[in-house]
């Protein structure tokens, strides 16, 4: 497990590759994946549901985030979360095209093999599993962020998909997020 | 400004999750920027996500790394040498190019929907108006077959009169009676084909002059001495033109031709005796 021994330096290696990526340096993206991949795949796979699909949108995202990366700003938040919205934002795009709600529909997350695969630990910085976090949530806090976060719904629609009123939705949500924001370590 | 209610309004979370509009976001960044609060919440709030999506760390399958850094590489290159943001990919690798900068490429596509409309609209009338004649020349088609079927019908129609018509003259049953022309037309010339077995009687004129106006030609048996009505000439006979079927006679030792009203008489006018013939 890598984790323990780039705790120190994530940072700094954080840094070098933020600095790389804005000189353009090509090389620096294979760094950028081998670092990112499986967190990002990880994400745009529980969206899409596709691996097929997944891929392709983890391409899509390695180049919108070159060719976006000067609008990068490393004071408003860390390279990870910057990086895992956009590919969210692509999956959540692709989900939400016409296309895609055609031909979905075939086969769930859980039924896939991809599910069924052992999650790797090549970037695990928080170093917590989906185990811990299951236990923590409430079956009902983690249903919100399910939707929330992998679904695509906006609030609203949370709200009307699981027939609540909009206010519980937002008040789950916001316990779910401070309940995970307690895991941070 | 109340921090705290602003905090728990949600909207830092609406924030995080991507479903605020450009101009909320900003407004959010700005007091962000303003109350170190506000930023505290919206990065632990974001740092939740972050924990929350890569606790869903997945392998990908063997060989995406490859695939997925050579297609990266040959999606940015195609970019860099064709600097169109917007310009349609030529491989399937990449399907969605980089929107960057996005109003150049939304009034790309709009151009290339506006273009591609009217190429499709040339195109529909191109095809319409093509369409619109090959209909009219179907049509035409379609008449011109008609008629040809009509005349074809026609022909088949003489053709097989005149198959008829064969077969009565080279058949050995019939025999033949020669009407000669009398005093008022002594041109006049025609003959009787009479089957004794099958009663059957023919008429072929060689000449004859043309009947009155109203009046038509009538041919009669003289069986023993005694006329028996045979049937009238029909225009084209009295011309002619072919043979034709009379009715059946049970016996007869001559057949003459007197000129009667139309639809013939009981008894010959034997003033208008224009041709006769023994047999």
């Amino acid at each position: 497990m890598s984790v323990t021994t780039s705790e120190s330096s994530a940072p700094e290696l954080e840094e070098q590759l933020v600095q790389r990526l804005r000189a353009r340096d090509e090389s620096a993206m294979t760094l950028f994946y081998d670092k990112y991949s499986t967190a990002l795949y990880g994400v745009i796979l529980r969206i899409v549901k596709k691996e097929e699909i997944a891929e392709d949108v983890l391409q899509e995202s390695l180049v919108k985030i070159w060719h976006s990366f000067a609008s990068y700003d490393a004071t408003k938040g860390r390279l990870f979360t910057w990086v895992l919205n956009i590919s969210r934002n692509l999956a959540i795009d692709k989900i939400r095209s016409r296309q895609y709600r055609v031909s979905s529909h075939t086969q769930t997350l859980e039924d896939s093999s991809a599910m069924r695969q052992a999650a790797s630990s090549s970037f695990r910085p928080e170093h917590i599993g989906l185990e811990e976090i299951t236990r923590k949530l409430n079956p009902e806090q983690k249903q919100i962020i399910d939707l929330l976060y992998f679904g695509g719904f906006t609030q609203s629609e949370a709200a009307e998909e699981l027939n609540l009123p909009l206010g519980t939705v937002k008040t789950r949500a916001r316990t779910a997020l401070k309940v995970l924001a307690k895991l941070i370590r | 400004m109340n921090i705290q209610e602003y905090i728990e309004s949600g909207i830092l979370e609406q924030y995080a999750l991507g479903e605020l509009t450009e101009a909320q976001r900003a407004e959010v960044e700005h007091h962000a920027a303003q109350y170190p609060e506000i930023q505290q919440e919206l990065d632990t709030i974001l740092e939740a996500l972050a924990l929350y999506a890569s606790a869903h760390t997945q392998t990908p399958p063997s060989g995406m790394r490859e695939r997925v850094l050579a297609g990266w590489q040959q999606a940015i290159h195609q970019q860099n040498a064709n600097p169109a943001p917007a310009e349609a990919p030529a491989t399937p690798v990449v399907r969605q190019l980089v929107p960057e900068p996005a109003p150049a490429r939304v009034s790309w596509l709009m151009a290339a929907s506006v273009a591609l409309l009217l190429l499709s609209a040339a195109g529909n009338f191109y095809l319409y108006s093509k369409w619109r004649s090959t209909e009219t020349d179907l049509l035409a088609m379609q008449s011109e077959q008609g008629r040809m079927a009509s005349t074809m019908q026609a022909v088949e129609k003489r053709l097989d009169t005149r198959t008829q018509e064969l077969a009565v003259l080279r058949s050995e049953q019939f025999r033949e009676v020669n009407l000669a022309g009398m005093p008022i037309a002594p041109t006049a010339k025609a003959r009787v084909l009479y089957n004794p077995a099958t009663k059957a009687v023919y008429v072929d004129v060689r000449n004859l002059p043309a009947a009155p106006e109203g009046k038509q030609y009538q041919l009669w048996a003289l069986d023993g001495g005694k006329p028996v009505d045979a049937g009238m000439l029909a225009q084209a006979t009295a011309v002619g033109d072919s043979l034709q079927h009379m009715k059946d006679v049970a016996s007869a030792q001559a057949f003459a031709m007197t000129v009667e009203p139309m639809g013939g008489s009981e008894n010959p006018t034997m003033e208008t005796l224009t041709v006769m013939g023994k047999m």
